[in-house]
């Protein structure tokens, strides 16, 4: 009896020596500092396994290891593992992001014509201060600032660390300040807003030696915006022997072209899908 | 004669054995080569649907970015990284391969293989979110000493961007799978 005691006891005494254990939070935010309690005695190796480290150092089993905010600082499962004389044991935990408060701001097109419906994407991605994904909503405000405009504003709760708009391009020409915001943080774009399609397209004829000058007024969009120089204009004249067709780009505004006409003819102006009016002249003797 | 059987006999499982052994060896080899299976499901994404083509180069490319990956931590090779890591996810993982250098680590990945959920695809098709359901068998080595060697099933959270010729992995980041 006395003996199935003693084996007993060395049985569990030698158990209670050996295992050596860590205990890790199950759940830490980014960036702040933690302790790993440990259990056993001597010497061993911790080791913790990060996204973005892997580190070795030698401690004392039984003693509480600190781990820094700086070893903490990216998001993601950590691997804390124990080496003592008695092998190794291992416990996982979670590095949660911390708050949001920093964006990355993607937006498409850099050009855009003028007040195109929806023709701007702008997607903003949601980052904590070491750059994780908060993946937690929050509210993420976008604007579009054009020049002598109010700044129109809409905001989006983030999902999965993404939030985005689409937004229609101003009325006018110009560089467009478009904005993304989280708390303090911002972060500002500029898009390019050029002229729409040509509209009113009108031309007017005057002889010269060779024929007719054929020039356009001044070449604007819709909404009044002019037409940028290097836009073609299409001339065409239709006379008895066939058609004849000129590309000319706008230059200072306008386009013109000369063209020998001999007889009747009739000349026909159009840019892209835009058509102007007609004329009709009379050239020759 | 059953002197020269027992002979020809002995040296025909030699044989066999070696044979087996260099089979083993090839099979191996295949193996670790082989891409890691991954599953893409684009039944969710917004708010511009995926392309079949665009579908069919992430599934490869995300499973190209796993292999590089897993060899980079494993060969502690960071140059494996450049073929289709970007941005943050190849800044983290070249300092982890960095640091296992510095401790004289490595670590031993087995893919068992992603299913990825397609989460959003921006309007101008410049950014994808997904989310993976990995399932792996992580071993750590110290040295040639196994110190962990455990099956993980993680959940990934992972941005992606178009290349020039390719999807590259922006940034990659395990989550405890909670909804947030």
């Amino acid at each position: 009896m006395r003996l199935l005691l003693t084996v007993v006891f060395t049985f569990f005494a030698a158990l209670s020596v050996a295992a050596s254990e860590i205990r890790v939070p199950a759940q830490v935010t980014a960036g702040t500092a933690i302790t790993i309690s440990t259990s056993g005695s001597g010497e061993a190796s911790f080791y913790l396994i990060g996204p973005a480290s892997a580190n070795k150092t030698k401690v004392q089993a039984g003693s509480n290891i600190p781990v820094d905010s700086d070893q903490l600082e990216h998001a993601g499962r950590y691997v804390a593992i124990l080496c003592a004389s008695d092998g190794c044991t291992a416990a996982n935990f979670f590095v949660n992001p911390a708050e949001a408060n920093r964006l990355s701001f993607l937006v498409h097109p850099s050009r855009i014509p003028v007040g195109t419906p929806d023709g701007i994407s702008a997607v903003a991605i949601v980052h904590d201060s070491f750059r994780n994904l908060a993946l937690k909503p929050s509210p993420v405000t976008f604007s579009i600032m054009a020049k002598n405009e109010k700044p129109v504003s809409a905001a989006r709760t983030s999902e999965n660390g993404v939030a985005w708009v689409r937004l229609t391009s101003a009325r006018k020409e110009g560089p467009t300040r478009l904005g993304a915001a989280i708390g303090h943080a911002d972060e500002i774009r500029v898009v390019q807003q050029v002229a729409a399609d040509a509209c009113n397209l009108r031309i007017k004829a005057s002889r010269d030696k060779r024929g007719f000058l054929i020039e356009t007024d001044p070449v604007h969009d819709c909404a009044g915006n002019s037409v940028p120089d290097g836009t073609v204009v299409s001339f065409t004249e239709s006379d008895a022997a066939g058609k004849t067709t000129v590309d000319v780009p706008i230059k200072r505004g306008v386009a013109k072209v000369e063209m020998p006409i001999d007889g009747r003819a009739k000349i026909t102006v159009a840019s892209g899908v835009v058509t102007g009016n007609e004329l009709e002249v009379a050239g020759g003797q | 004669m059953k002197a020269t059987a027992l002979r020809y006999g002995s040296l025909l499982i030699i044989l066999s054995i070696l044979l087996l052994g260099v089979v083993a060896y090839r099979l191996r080899a295949t193996a670790d080569d082989e891409l890691p299976r991954v599953q893409l499901n684009a039944d969710n994404i917004g708010p511009r649907p995926i392309e079949d083509l665009t579908s069919k180069t992430v599934q490869r490319d995300y499973a190209l970015a796993w292999q590089t990956m897993e060899q980079a931590v494993s060969e502690n090779k960071s140059a494996l990284l450049d073929g289709y890591l970007t941005g943050l996810a190849k800044e983290d993982f070249t300092k982890r391969v960095d640091s296992q250098i510095k401790s004289g680590l490595h670590a031993h990945y087995t893919d068992r293989g992603h299913k990825l959920d397609a989460l959003f695809y921006s309007p101008s098709g410049d950014a994808m979110e997904l989310r993976d359901h990995a399932q792996l068998d992580v071993q750590i080595l110290d040295g040639g000493k196994v110190i962990y060697d455990e099956p993980v099933n993680a959940e990934f959270i992972v941005l992606m961007t178009p290349g020039a010729d390719r999807w590259l992995v922006r940034q990659i980041q395990a989550t405890n799978g909670e909804k947030p």
